[in-house]
């Protein structure tokens, strides 16, 4: 984000530079009375390295994308509940002899 | 008999599943046509300053508009890591999506950008 931002900040103080020398170019212009048929080499050079700086600037410096599936890695809840340890998984019920396979045994002897 | 009922179910669960709209985390889709939107209007506002310095006048000027735009959607998708479909439900969202909207902005800073450079 830093990053990103100082190089828009740069990008556009080299734009600014541009702009003055191509008003100080068209002013030399007017002084040898010629037409102006384009910008000078090193404003379109210039111009050409503000606007390759500002559009990277402008690509990084919003916020990163977020995935949008909900089973992305970023998306999903892996956290187990606080209380485990207080979770207790015996009952009564073991202290019954109540598996089916028992009952068979006893009903054929 | 239950065999029969399983197929039904799996039959309608099938058709269910078809039927179904894909779900999207919605807040983290909206961020990131958000970002996009951050990121197409500032480049249409430096472009329109590019286009005004260089001193683009009629057609060429929308032509250069068009192809920054281009540029930025390659851009964009590369930020997306070209798997469009883990941030975005379609690929329009990267590569129509706020293109006339910043129309505006660059013929205004293009003509700005012009009239301060060339005309005054």
């Amino acid at each position: 984000m830093g990053f990103g931002f100082a190089l828009g900040v740069f990008g556009g103080l080299i734009l600014a530079h541009a702009a003055y020398a191509t008003i100080q170019y068209r002013g030399m212009l007017k002084i040898v009375e010629e037409e102006f048929s384009g910008p000078p080499m090193n404003v379109v050079v210039e111009l050409l390295l503000g606007l390759a700086l500002c559009m990277w600037a402008g690509l990084a410096a919003p916020t990163k994308f977020l995935s949008i599936l909900p089973d992305s890695d970023e998306n999903r809840i892996v956290s187990l509940p606080t209380n485990l340890d207080f979770m207790i998984f015996n009952h009564r019920g073991r202290v019954f002899p109540s598996s089916d396979a028992e009952l068979k045994l006893k009903s054929k002897s | 008999m239950a065999a029969n009922e399983d197929s039904r179910s799996s039959d309608r669960k099938s058709a269910d599943d078809s039927d179904d709209l894909p779900i999207f985390n919605a807040e983290n889709l909206q961020s990131n046509m958000k970002s996009i939107y951050y990121s197409r209007t500032f480049l249409s506002i430096i472009g329109g300053v590019v286009a005004g310095i260089w001193g683009f006048t009629g057609l060429t000027g929308f032509v250069f508009y068009f192809l920054i735009m281009a540029v930025a959607s390659l851009g964009l998708a590369a930020k997306a890591k070209f798997s469009v479909h883990t941030y975005f439900d379609s690929w329009n969202r990267i590569l129509v999506d706020g293109v006339l909207g910043g129309l505006m902005s660059f013929v205004l800073f293009w003509t700005f950008a012009y009239d301060i450079v060339h005309i005054f």
